[in-house]
């Protein structure tokens, strides 16, 4: 008794590791009764939700320097992983280069959460909803899992979390996203797109998030795609075989409707009480064709006009 | 015309207790603390239906910090509480029958004591069989849940055979409507503070629709006179009847008592989850059968209702329910049955609406369903069997005649909303679901598609959020806009054979305040600011010449409950017969004072007035002074008017609305955007424009979620929606649509009951236009609700 009691009346010891391979140190010294916290989010709701109690150590990230910074230059840009979600909402080079991870960002939670909540803990967390985005924007995760840091791609991570959840070890120190081509002087249309969906319109948890970019050429054909889905308790991940039947393809209604019945297939969400599998399948899928449908039409009316 | 702030000229206030309520500068009664204060916490059953086999405190009281551990040995009076039956256990004793039954309540010095206290406390169960399904409830070989039987309460009402019109009838339309577990979700959850003065008296500082009713019952369970009780109780956030009932009361009572020292108790959200009430959920069967012409031969339904545990108001609102499936029509006959049934789910209650909203989604679903099949406009179908004027009311009982019934028909027929295009039965203007060669998956395709079937492709007047419309483009193809319309007439007061006291006191006070005195309470409905403007306009006086007060037994009298939609009522009533005998007497007071004659003078802002000139003669204060000895005093007592019948629960005073809705449907993923909605109430004057719309659109609000998103879910007597992150309330992006109210505000020459009731009826009619208009738009019938989106999925034919 005296012990539990000890337990509950103790507030968890806070360590402010100045930089990533401190934090690292840390947590190999603690194990797993030390946790890392950035914005302290999704841990405060498992905490509330009793799926997990409050650690011994809690290891807060939001002191190493340059964690908190968003860079850019010709060829990539790097996101720290301290990145509040509010900061990936509405920073102009991010809204400029990267609206997919914008507007992901834009439906996450509600404001005062994304003001604490960061984009490195949405991604650890390996079910938040700015993942479709950064897979289908194929990302690079930087990690400080050793004495030096490392480099892996998202799509590549979150299939051997999908397979095989580890508990982590490392810290997520920043996340790399290529510079989309500047295609500005071709005749060629990108676009992007999208989509969670809740149970009602805003500050919800996802049932199904989908994603996708893509080049629609000056021939009309999809020459590039990617699309990535998840949303609830579903590990996101890239619909590969969704995107090679529409690559090279005019997207007419016999192509959109064999896109549409692939992604259905190929997409296999975690029902839950709140809705199954079935309907899961059917808003991505219907979802991804419609953008694609969109990003034809709107294609189309650019070449006339 | 339209109710809104322009309308309104100086009519529009700002409420008193706005500025505290947004800025958050506003202590609520779980917001107070006092030094010294231990905290409260109850021990809940872990399991749905169990026996108790043994309880032992012992270690919980041994632990340092630990002030008081108390069971059902500890209660000196009544170990049960309840408004109307008596029969929830304060601590249970040898039975817990749901998984907010209290079994034990601890103090200790500190919250985290307290928790670390109650973990202590170890209870011995055996668990029995749970009765989680009010049908299975019913059969013969049920677990019962209390030796009685299963049954709560029946109520039926019948007129005549319904068989020969179903033999005769040339359409006939079955269904079975289901209604979800709705919970309040005020923002203040249950709480308070509880402290023993010094005098030996309690003061209760806590939440309740209804002062003297929790006073009474506290006597009770702590065994003392009523007169030695306190309860304060506004201001609150929020209760929509989820306070009315007691919650936390007998266990900081008891906890103060024990211990001698101030007690807080405050629900976490999932202990007001976990014991707090919630709507019946309600399950409606009813066939309905009309003659060619459309006139409505029989009506039969079968109402069966999950009570959950413990009576609350469960009688009350059942026989609410059976009035109002009947509601505002006429029929040859009409044959009722109904049933609330216990089981071990959640605790059903009183809830905004009070049944109403189960009975009109059914009912306006009936008429939408019988004008399809008879080919006509379901505007006009309900205009040609509504009860007329001089008609008594649904239970066969004399109602105040008004002529609200055709005036809200026709302001809504009228009403630009429901002539948008798709209303009068008009063939749509663009391709529905049919049209466009699509499925209709789950439409029974009975052949009515064609029928005022108007799914127009939306030009959208506001950008969607999603960017699926944007300003002046069409919207996608894949949104299908629909509209759809509801008639309600619902009721207020409690009804016959249940005591509804009403009255109040003015007062010129020593500081030369006009002091208000009423037992009503401000649970965030506008109470105060509806009684300060009928004091500002019926009596003259200026914002600062009044006091309001309220919510504190030891000075108020009592005015009844704050329920049923009848406060403001009752205040407006109070007043008038209050008018004459105050004003008068403040006059009288006045020529005294001034030794000038009682004619030359007025009541008027700041003081008494000349009555011609209308200068300042004896500001209020100067009066006060003057009557120190025999202060001016008024105060009334009556009753809520009733219908002169022997029919328990019926009417007399109702309130007519019509509501019209535009919806959109996105066919990707079966979700309903609710547009434009438009209201018109017939209730009387407005008393206060802003609260009568606040009253509509908060009421809508809470439709809107009823409609779209809200449902406490269980499964075997346990909820799986534990908190506002899994039950969903409406959010600004819901109800983001354009909203227009249109009062009705003419009453009959004579009537002498003046504003009727609009605390509930903005949240009946929306979730029946909903249905209707997400029928317009695709072509599928709602007979659910929340409305499951994978209903209205569809895969293809939308592009
Ligand atoms: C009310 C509410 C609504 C929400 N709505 C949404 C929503 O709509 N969509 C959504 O996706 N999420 C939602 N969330 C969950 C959560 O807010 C987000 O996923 C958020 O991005 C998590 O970031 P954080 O910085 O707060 O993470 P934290 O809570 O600090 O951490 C989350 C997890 O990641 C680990 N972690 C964090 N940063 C790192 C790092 N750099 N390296 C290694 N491990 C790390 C932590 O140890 C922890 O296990 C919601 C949360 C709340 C409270």
């Amino acid at each position: 008794m005296a012990m539990e009691q000890d337990e509950i009346l103790r507030t968890p010891a806070v360590w402010h590791p100045g930089d990533a391979r401190e934090a690292w140190r840390l947590k190999e010294a603690f194990g797993p009764a030390g946790v890392y916290v950035a914005g302290g989010t999704l841990l405060r709701t498992q905490w509330e939700a009793g799926v997990a109690e409050p650690p011994a150590h809690l290891i807060d990230l939001t002191a190493i320097a340059g964690a908190g910074e968003v860079e850019m230059d010709g060829e990539e840009a790097a996101l720290g992983a301290l990145v509040p979600l509010s900061v990936c909402r509405s920073h102009p080079a991010i809204l400029a280069r990267y609206p997919l991870l914008a507007e992901a960002a834009r439906v996450i939670a509600a404001p005062s959460v994304r003001n604490l909540a960061t984009i490195g803990g949405n991604v650890v967390s390996r079910v938040g909803d700015a993942l479709p985005a950064l897979l289908a924007l194929s990302a690079q995760l930087v990690w400080q899992a050793g004495p030096e840091p490392h480099a892996c791609s998202l799509a590549d991570w979150l299939e051997r979390e999908r397979r095989a959840p580890t508990p982590a070890s490392g810290v997520l120190v920043q996340i790399r996203l290529p510079v989309p081509p500047d295609d500005t002087t071709s005749n060629a249309a990108r676009f992007f797109a999208y989509h969670k969906v809740g149970r009602r319109e805003a500050f919800m948890p996802s049932l199904v998030t989908v994603a996708l970019t893509g080049r629609i050429g000056a021939d009309g054909a999809v020459e590039e795609i990617r699309v990535a889905a998840g949303g609830g308790q579903t590990v996101p991940y890239r619909l590969d075989a969704s995107e090679a039947a529409l690559r090279g393809q005019t997207p007419d209604g016999k192509t959109l409707a064999a896109f549409q019945a692939c992604v259905e297939e190929e997409y296999e969400p975690k029902p839950d009480l709140f809705a199954t599998e079935a309907y899961r399948k059917r808003a991505a899928a219907n979802l991804a064709a419609a953008a694609v449908w969109q990003a034809a039409r709107d294609a189309a009316a650019g070449r006339k006009g | 015309m339209l109710l809104n702030r322009t309308t309104s000229g100086s009519r529009w206030r700002t409420r008193p207790d706005g500025p505290g309520k947004v800025t958050g500068g506003l202590s609520y009664l779980t917001d107070l603390s006092l030094p010294g204060m231990l905290h409260g916490l109850v021990l809940r059953s872990p399991h749905p239906h169990a026996a108790i086999v043994s309880i032992d405190a012992s270690k919980a009281m041994a632990l340092p910090g630990v002030l008081a551990v108390l069971t059902y040995a500890d209660v000196p009076g009544l170990n049960r509480f309840g408004i109307a039956r008596p029969d929830q256990p304060v601590f249970c004793e040898d039975r817990v029958r749901y998984i907010g039954d209290a079994v034990a309540a601890v103090a200790a010095e500190t919250p985290e004591i307290a928790v670390l206290a109650l973990r202590a406390i170890e209870v011995a169960y055996e668990p029995l069989p749970v009765v989680d399904d009010p049908e299975r409830a019913l059969l013969p070989d049920s677990p019962l849940v209390h030796p009685e039987g299963n049954v709560l309460h029946r109520n039926d009402y019948r007129t005549a055979d319904v068989a020969p019109g179903f033999a005769a009838a040339a359409h006939i339309v079955e269904e079975t409507y289901v209604t979800p577990r709705q919970m309040h979700t005020y923002m203040e959850t249950e709480g308070g503070l509880f402290v023993p003065e010094a005098d030996g008296r309690l003061a209760v500082y806590s939440a309740t629709q209804h002062g003297f009713m929790d006073r009474m019952q506290l006597a009770r369970i702590l065994g003392r006179p009523e007169a030695d009780i306190r309860v304060v109780s506004s201001p609150i956030g929020g209760s929509f009847g989820g306070k009315d009932e007691l919650n936390v009361q007998p266990y900081g009572a008891l906890l103060a008592l024990a211990t001698g020292k101030p007690v807080k108790v405050h629900h976490s959200r999932w202990e007001s989850v976990r014991a707090g009430l919630k709507r019946h959920p309600m399950k409606i069967r009813m066939k309905t059968g009309v003659d060619a012409n459309g006139r409505l031969l029989a009506h039969e339904v079968e109402i069966v209702a999950d009570k959950g545990p413990y009576a609350t108001l469960g009688a009350e609102v059942l026989n609410f329910a059976v009035e109002h499936v009947i509601g505002p029509y006429r029929y040859d006959a009409v044959d009722v049955k109904s049933v609330n049934v216990y089981t071990n789910n959640g605790m059903s209650g009183e809830f905004r609406g009070f049944g109403g909203n189960q009975a009109i989604f059914a009912l306006e679903g009936q008429m939408d369903r019988l004008a399809d099949k008879l080919g006509m406009d379901p505007w006009a179908f309900r205009r040609l069997n509504l009860r007329k004027t001089d008609d008594a009311g649904p239970l066969g009982q004399p109602i105040a005649v008004t002529a609200g019934a055709s005036q809200v028909w026709e302001a809504l027929a009228e009403s630009e909303l429901w002539r948008s295009g798709t209303g009068r039965g008009s063939a749509g203007s663009g391709p529905g679901i049919g049209a466009t060669g699509g499925k209709s998956a789950g439409h029974d395709g009975s052949g009515e598609e064609g029928i005022g079937l108007a799914a127009a492709r939306v030009e959208a007047k506001t950008a969607s959020d999603r960017g699926q419309a944007t300003a002046g483009t069409p919207a996608p193809p894949w949104i299908r806009r629909g509209v759809g319309a509801s008639f309600v007439m619902h009721g207020a007061g409690l009804g016959v054979g249940i005591p509804d006291p009403a009255g109040g006191r003015l007062r010129l006070a020593a500081d030369g305040k006009i002091d208000a005195v009423f037992g009503y309470e401000e649970f965030g409905q506008g109470l105060i600011a509806s009684l300060e403007q009928m004091l500002i306009e019926q009596f003259g006086f200026a914002a600062e010449d009044v006091r309001i007060v309220i919510g504190d037994t030891d000075v108020v009298p009592d005015s009844g409950s704050s329920t049923a939609s009848r406060s403001t009522s009752m205040m407006w009533q109070s007043l008038r017969r209050l008018r004459g005998p105050f004003a008068g007497k403040l006059i009288a007071a006045a020529s005294a004072a001034l030794a000038m004659p009682a004619d030359r003078l007025r009541v008027g802002a700041g003081g008494i007035r000349d009555a011609d000139g209308g200068e300042l003669l004896l500001p209020y204060a100067a009066l006060a002074a003057a009557t120190a000895k025999a202060p001016v005093i008024a105060e009334t007592r009556f009753e809520f008017p009733r219908s002169p019948v022997d029919r328990v629960g019926a009417h007399f005073l109702y309130t007519y609305s019509a509501v019209a809705v535009a919806v959109e449907v996105n066919l990707l993923t079966g979700r309903v955007r609710v547009a434009d909605q438009y209201h018109t109430v017939a209730a009387g004057p407005v008393v206060n424009p802003q609260g009568f719309l606040g009253q509509i659109e908060g009421g809508s609000g809470m439709a809107l979620g009823f409609s779209l998103t809200e449902d406490a879910v269980m499964s075997g007597g346990h909820y799986l929606t534990e908190n506002l992150d899994t039950y969903l309330i409406p959010t600004v992006a819901e109800l983001g649509g354009t909203f227009e109210v249109e009062p009705i505000e003419t009453l009959p020459e004579g009537d002498e009951y003046g504003p009727r009731g609009i605390g509930e009826v903005g949240s009946v009619g929306l979730a029946p236009a909903i249905a209707s208009a997400v029928y317009r738009a695709v072509g599928k019938r709602v007979n659910r609700l929340p409305i499951d989106p994978a209903l209205l999925q569809e895969t293809d034919g939308w592009y």
